[in-house]
């Protein structure tokens, strides 16, 4: 009490020491200045941004891929600031649903999407998204699919009763739905939540007239209009902190469809060595430059296997943080084998990035296969042996 | 061949032909020495001319006469020939030959003001692609399958289709491999002795690929015939995976238990399962462990001294 003393007779008594003189079963100490508002209470106000999460390895901020399954693999995941790779597969036919889904995820967070495509226009890209799964409808999806497959998974294992406790492939919904969503693919997105929403596209046709031909440090043009594109967009809506905003901060998805194609005025893929060899290269390396410095996470689709020179793969992977990629079983003879009778492709995971962190979080499994059910694209360990076995006997 | 068939044959073509041009878009005809694609690509041309279609026509490997022998007069009236063999630098500058070059005059063959389905033959994509860096051709080849329809027009009426002639054997895999990504159908020419083949993919936008084998033969008219394939009909390979060898033979294990057998193994408690029982014989040791001792012989190195070692220490 005497320190209460004392300070009244100094600067002049705060509401908190009157407070603290009135209350008598409270302790003395109150905190100075307004009431904290909500849980958010502490001195430096927590600005926490709809659609993220620090990760629990290393406090790294992190947004969902749109795919929970693949966030699972990611170690939680994508961090803020990075890019994420997914080499194409042969036909194209699942590399643009990841695509999708990532951007359908900053849809739903409210978040600032950013488009770029050479082969299709970005306001198309946009119609196509997969609408969410709400929470009642969703259940009942993961229900009938885990009522399906009960009787099989259940066997047992009384020798082999280490594998009962690996942890299991996050297939159905997570309780919290404000991290990681589920799309149902065979719906579109409702129109209302794309106009709500704020999105930016880059379409290169319109954007290359023909007038300009001008080849600066080569990097091809159609890169340093991208370039210049994503770098206006983060100045002028205060992604990298320059405008010091009033409202809300907020992330931005960054989709690049299918970089590297000939229709990007790359000729990565058209001959082994390539003009503008290092054209790829000097782009990824000033766009991770870009994403580092602002609140950004960015997807590239990129068609790896038409690409002629094997060392740009190389180059590519390692100037990318994460590097997923996927391959299908059309066309090829795996598409008999029974093994991967269930499944539409493999899924690897190529690169996970070590972010101010000397491991990185990669995962044990190694074998991950996709499939495309009707309305949801789901990644599963190839539990191969076992079933095949249970199946024989 | 008797009416019927012949008729049938017909449908089957005709019907074949119109699953090519419907999807619309670039189709890619890959021919090579032995097996040559300009006939498949007139009957295309034919087939679509018959159809009401316009068909504009780029021509640089071959003259307009040879080109344009063999069809019927209604096909050659529809069809509006750009020729670039004549002439492909024009130095002759007669003020024909539209600016930019080839790629100029494809570019030309966009901007049309007329609606209704259009053709574009290209005769030969090969002779673009060694003289054009391919980035461009591709670019080029995009913007003329999805141009954005022109103000007024409704998209459905504007539906433009690229037939494109590429001589596989004159490139390398980089730019076939950029073009087949970029073509809506990829028909590759071949056949045995005697009869061609056509396999041809469908890519439908984000759906499996439709992959289909056609053998043919094309008629002085320019006008397809289907036929069976050849009759021997080759070994089909050998499944490697419908009889694999039974692993269950030669076993040192017994892998089927009889039901008693399998009472009893449902019975054993395993070693590393921590059961109540095991619980309860750890924490109290009782009457088995008055019959259990351990007898040690001291040998010659073994010292006895009861000291603590730590004394000779000077600390």
């Amino acid at each position: 009490m005497a320190a209460v003393a004392t300070c009244g007779a100094g600067a002049g008594g705060t509401e908190s020491m009157a407070a603290a003189t009135s209350k008598s079963n409270v302790t003395s100490f109150q905190r100075r200045g307004p009431r904290a508002r909500g849980t958010d209470s502490g001195g430096p106000r927590l600005v926490s941004i709809a659609g993220t999460r620090p990760s629990v390895r290393n406090g790294q901020l992190l947004v969902s891929t749109g795919l929970p399954a693949l966030d699972q693999l990611l170690g939680g995941g994508l961090a803020v600031g990075t890019v994420l790779l997914v080499e194409e597969d042969k036909y194209s036919i699942y590399s643009p649903l990841l695509f999708k889904y990532f951007l359908a995820e900053g849809i739903i967070n409210g978040h600032t999407l950013l488009v770029a495509s050479a082969k299709e226009d970005p306001a198309d890209i946009l119609q196509e998204l997969p609408a969410p799964l709400l929470d009642d409808s969703c259940k009942k999806e993961f229900d009938e699919d885990v009522c399906n497959k009960k009787p099989e998974s259940d066997i047992k294992m009384k020798i082999a009763w280490r594998y009962q406790l690996s942890p299991k492939m996050e297939v159905g919904p997570v309780t919290s739905s404000r991290f990681g969503h589920y799309y149902d693919v065979s719906k579109r997105i409702p129109r209302e939540l794309i106009e709500t929403s704020k999105w930016h596209g880059f379409f290169l046709p319109e954007k290359m007239s023909s007038a300009d031909k001008v080849e600066c440090c080569s990097l091809t043009p159609g890169y340093m209009k991208l370039l210049h594109f994503i770098q206006n967009i983060i100045y002028e809506e205060g992604f990298d902190g320059s405008n010091p905003q009033k409202k809300q901060r907020n992330i931005l998805r960054i989709g690049i469809q299918s970089l590297g194609l000939p229709l990007w005025g790359d000729d990565v893929c058209c001959s082994e060595n390539c003009d503008s060899s290092h054209s790829l290269s000097k782009f990824l390396y000033i766009l991770r430059g870009l994403l580092r410095t602002s609140l950004s996470a960015c997807i590239i689709t990129m068609p790896t296997h038409l690409i002629q020179n094997k060392a740009i793969i190389a180059r590519v992977t390692n100037l990318s943080d994460t590097v997923v990629a996927l391959e299908s079983f059309v066309g090829s003879e795996r598409e008999t084998n029974p093994l991967y009778k269930d499944y539409h492709g493999l899924i690897h995971i190529r690169q996970i990035p070590r972010l101010n962190n000397l491991i990185c979080d990669e995962s044990d499994v190694k074998d991950l296969a996709f499939k495309l059910k009707r309305k949801l694209f789901t990644i599963e360990k190839i539990s191969d042996a076992l079933k095949w076995w249970s199946r024989r006997s | 061949v008797t009416p019927s068939e012949g008729a049938a044959g017909c449908g089957r073509w005709s019907e074949m032909l119109e699953s090519l041009l419907a999807l619309g878009g670039l189709v890619l005809l890959r021919d090579s020495v032995e097996w040559e694609g300009r006939s498949f690509l007139k009957a295309l041309i034919r087939k679509a001319a018959l159809s009401g279609e316009q068909v504009r026509i780029l021509g640089c490997e071959v003259s307009e006469e040879e080109f344009r022998e063999g069809f019927d007069s209604d096909v050659n009236s529809r069809l509006v020939y750009h020729d670039l063999f004549r002439d492909p630098l024009n130095w002759s500058k007669t003020g024909e030959a539209p600016p930019g070059g080839p790629l100029g005059a494809l570019r030309a063959m966009c901007k049309r003001t007329d609606p209704g389905p259009v053709t574009i033959a290209i005769d030969s994509l090969s002779w673009l692609l060694l003289r054009q860096p391919c980035t461009t051709v591709c670019q080029v080849l995009h913007a003329l399958s999805h141009r954005t329809p022109c103000p007024g027009h409704s998209p459905a009426v504007e539906q433009v289709r690229v037939l494109g002639l590429l001589h596989e054997e004159l490139h390398g895999p980089g730019p076939v491999g950029a073009l087949s990504s970029l073509a809506q159908t990829k028909v590759t020419l071949g056949g045995t002795a005697g009869l061609d083949s056509a396999h041809i993919v469908f890519r439908r936008p984000r759906q499996r690929p439709i992959h289909q084998t056609q053998w043919f033969s094309v008629l002085p008219d320019f006008s397809l015939d289907l036929q069976e394939g050849p009759r021997l009909e080759c070994q089909p390979h050998p499944d490697p995976y419908t009889s694999p060898v039974d692993p269950t033979t030669h076993l040192t294990f017994n892998l089927r238990l009889s039901k008693k057998e399998k009472e009893a193994r449902d019975g054993l408690t395993l070693p590393f399962q921590f059961s109540s029982e095991k619980q309860q014989a750890l924490l109290c040791p009782g009457q088995g462990q008055a019959a259990s001792h351990i007898f040690y012989e001291p040998d010659a190195y073994d010292d006895l001294d009861q000291e603590d070692p730590d004394d000779d220490l000077d600390v």
